[in-house]
């Protein structure tokens, strides 16, 4: 067992944070705020020359066919970096869709300007008022000759208005898992984006879709195996979504610790309060375990194993995180905190966001659950080939009252003669 | 990266897995009273310990010129693991806290009157460092050590000394300066059978025994001095760095929380299934997945000390922070879950997971307390990892 990162592994993170720190520090993170296109040209230009759009997407479509735990590097400084980029939507769920299901024509025409960064593709998955399953879809696809006619509206579809197409998720049938993907110009008559306004200051629009006719041939695999492909990408977002969380919950603990260093009140140091400094160490224990069970979920999909527990324990986990330690650090931050121009808001605002998006606390819950109960035996948590005890099915020794078995303590305390027996004692 | 333990240490955990087959009866597998872990208090499990120690189980970490093996930490921490997750006894503190303390500073006649017997198991320890006015504030230990010709006299009381009703030695720490708190107290190795001792048995709510034990001016040899003269805390705090970790095994955690998913896939309330339950199924998915951040702070640890160089403290402050608090949660959880049927004592044959989770809930009280109080490693951590101000 080792948790360290290869020195490979560890380049890429470096070359990551000097992006970062050069190209998107928080006074970009700020300026890019409810901006139209969501992302600076810059950032996503040298992301793109560096390799790291296209990071996990194949090798002979123009990626660099790397592992989740490198995808988990990347999103984890992206995560403490707050960099304002449409990388998810595009490399990793719409690259990864048509990676995964799309026709080899599809895949040459698209994937190699998705890894660049020339073309951004974007899902339109949400509804309003409609939840996080398959159930959730409901816009309409309906046949029309070599078409389809898609009516309905979608939310929280990023940076929609820079995207070269959408990947929209629509219902076909009435079967539960009756969804196709489908690619959409945005431009295609019948669609009308409007931007809304969020929690984090991110760029999101809502689209609606009047009669818009999508050719058939822009559907990405079989018809009805929508929901499988979503799904199984999901699986492997989420990972990186919690190595975002993680990232952001460790830099805001790391701000968090720096300021309690510095600020004093009553003559001294905010950290040595001890109210303040058991907040601070509750999060350290927390920011650390939810950072190892994230690369733990990472490295098991890696190897190609089930990652049906890991993957929603590590983003149910690392948002909780990332939200607690940020709402703790507001706290700490006191007044100041409270101020725009105070940057643990920007974390404080992003996290909770995080925590809704993608699957939130509710679905993930339901999906650990479901692995663990829904399996039709009693689980055993770490496959590690140690046996287990089980509670014999005799008893051991007979329930004894109170008196009893303080009788049976005091001879038992007395093995070596050196206690005062029950009777002496009572 | 690798979340895998090696070809070599999985073959290890299979010949202590076959091994605890063989051993597995009621006697030695104390699964009623919550493994207290570190106890061989019984000729049974006194007996299991010495088979473990004749396959060289014993003192496996430590230098070869004393017996040991030189095997890396993580061989004890599997070793630890399994054993506890089948209610085995734990190699303890003579192999840990004592064995390792004499080998870095005993002197050489300690070395070889202890080492060889710890690892045959021939003998037992009490551990004294908490007295009734130092809990948490182990420095304040006030046992008085006077000088007496060629040794000392110890006058005073300890409490807490968990194993001093049965153990052969007392390992104790007694204040032979009063004028400097930390640099003034010295480590002694005292038989337990020496006169003007007197050991008073205290039944604990987790159905176990730890004592009080009163010193009447009681001799001991000045060659029973461990290491240095006021150097006695520097050692335990040192000891307490590597071993607090071992103290509180994972498995058992992990153990109670497969007992509980169990019980909520098999069992039905009004005949409905459990599992059907939203709200038992959204605790068990929190409690399930902080079970793994539990199992990740240990592996940790185990992953820096493997790497060798300065004990990972913090780490082991975080993982026991963590996981014992989460031990709580879970034995909380398993009463609720059950209700109200689970508040039947611990063998009530027809109790929810035959009444476990009620001697759990008791028995679960001393881990954020024992070993360093939950709020002691966070003020460890907070000092320590984040660099904060000391706050005390």
């Amino acid at each position: 067992m080792d948790l360290d990162f290869s020195q490979e592994q560890d380049m890429l993170r470096e070359t990551v944070q000097r992006l970062c720190s050069e190209s998107a520090p928080l006074a970009v993170v700020r300026k890019m705020e409810d901006d139209p296109s969501g992302f600076s040209e810059q950032l996503w230009r040298q992301m793109g020359e560096l390799g790291l759009i296209g990071l996990t997407l194949p090798e002979e479509y123009g990626g660099a066919g790397q592992s989740s735990v490198e995808g988990a590097i990347l999103y984890e400084e992206l995560g403490r970096s707050l960099a304002p980029c449409p990388h998810f939507a595009s490399a990793v769920m719409s690259g990864g869709a048509l990676a995964l299901a799309g026709s080899d024509a599809q895949k040459q025409m698209w994937l190699p300007q998705i890894a660049s960064g020339a073309a951004v593709f974007t899902p339109a998955w949400l509804e309003p008022q409609r939840g996080f399953g398959p159930q959730g879809v409901q816009l309409s696809a309906v046949r029309d000759g070599e078409h389809l006619r898609l009516n309905g509206s979608k939310r929280h579809v990023a940076c929609a208005a820079a995207a070269t197409r959408l990947l929209v998720l629509a219902r076909t049938g009435n079967g539960e898992h009756d969804v196709d993907l489908l690619l959409v110009d945005p431009k295609s008559p019948g669609v009308e984006i409007t931007q809304q306004y969020a929690l984090a200051a991110d760029t999101q629009y809502k689209v609606a879709f009047k009669d818009v006719r999508v050719p058939l041939a822009d559907r990405i695999g079989a018809a009805q195996s929508g929901w499988s492909t979503w799904n199984t990408l999901m699986h492997d977002g989420i990972i990186l979504l919690a190595a975002q969380a993680i990232g952001g919950a460790q830099r805001a603990l790391e701000m968090t610790v720096q300021y309690a260093k510095e600020r004093e009140q009553f003559d001294k140091p905010l950290g040595a309060f001890q109210a303040i400094a058991h907040y601070l160490a509750d999060a350290s224990a927390a920011v650390d375990g939810g950072t190892t069970l994230v690369y733990e979920a990472a490295w098991t999909r890696a190897l190609g194993r089930p990652v049906d527990r890991l993957a929603p324990m590590a983003k149910l986990f690392a948002c909780q995180t990332f939200r607690d330690v940020t709402a703790m650090a507001q706290q700490v931050y006191g007044g100041m905190g409270f101020t725009i121009e105070c940057d643990i808001q920007l974390y404080f605002r992003r996290a909770k966001q995080l925590q809704l998006s993608w699957w939130d606390t509710r679905y993930l819950e339901e999906l650990v659950a479901s692995a663990v109960l829904d399996a039709g035996q009693p689980p055993r948590l770490t496959e590690d080939g140690r046996k287990t005890f089980k509670t014999p099915p005799q008893p051991v020794r007979a329930v004894r009252s109170r008196t009893e078995l303080a009788k049976d303590l005091a001879e038992h305390a007395n093995q070596r003669g050196r206690c005062k027996t029950y009777a002496e004692m009572h | 990266m690798n979340f895998d333990f090696s070809e070599a240490e999985k073959a290890f955990v299979q010949a202590v897995e076959q091994f605890l087959d063989q051993c597995d009866t009621p006697e030695v597998m104390d699964v009623t009273r919550e493994n207290m872990a570190q106890l061989v208090d019984t000729p049974e499990r006194r007996a299991f310990m010495s088979k473990c120690g004749e396959r060289g189980w014993l003192g496996m970490g430590w230098p070869k010129e004393y017996g040991g093996n030189e095997t890396e930490g993580v061989y004890e921490y599997l070793l630890n693991e399994s054993l506890a997750r089948r209610g085995a006894p734990q190699i303890g503190k003579g192999v840990g806290i004592v064995g390792k303390t004499l080998i870095r500073h005993g002197s050489d006649k300690l070395k070889r009157e202890f080492l060889p017997k710890i690892l045959r198991n021939e003998v037992q320890f009490a551990v004294g460092y908490t007295e009734p006015e130092a809990g948490s504030d182990a420095a304040a230990m006030a046992l008085k050590a006077t000088r007496d010709g060629d040794g000392w006299r110890l006058n005073g009381q300890k409490i807490f000394s968990t194993s001093a009703h049965f153990a052969d030695w007392y390992w104790l720490g007694a204040r032979t300066d009063p004028s400097n708190k930390h640099r003034g107290i010295t480590l002694f190795l005292l038989h337990m059978d020496t006169p003007g001792l007197t050991v008073q048995p205290m039944p604990t709510i987790g159905d176990e025994i730890t004592n009080s034990v009163y010193f009447d001016n009681v001799y001991v040899g000045d060659e029973y001095r461990v290491g240095e003269l006021n150097k006695g805390f520097q050692y335990i705090s040192e000891a307490l760095d590597l071993e607090r970790f071992t103290m509180f095994t994972f498995s058992p955690i992990e153990q109670r929380m497969e007992e509980l998913c169990a019980y909520v896939v098999t069992e039905q309330c009004d005949g409905r299934p459990l599992r059907e339950d939203l709200v038992i199924r959204q605790r068990i998915a929190q409690l399930v997945t902080q079970t793994e951040v539990a199992r990740c702070l240990g592996l940790r640890f185990v992953a820096k000390a493997s790497k060798g160089g300065a004990a990972p403290t913090t780490d082991s402050s975080q993982y026991k922070l963590y996981a014992t608090e989460l031990s709580k949660r879970i034995a909380n959880a398993a009463l609720d879950i059950g209700a109200p049927g689970t508040q039947l004592r611990v063998q009530t044959a027809d109790a929810p997971m035959r009444g476990r989770p009620e001697l759990t809930y008791r028995y679960t009280v001393i881990d954020t307390i024992g070993g360093g109080t939950s709020e002691v490693q966070k003020n460890i951590i907070a000092r320590r990892k984040l660099g904060l101000p000391p706050n005390f």
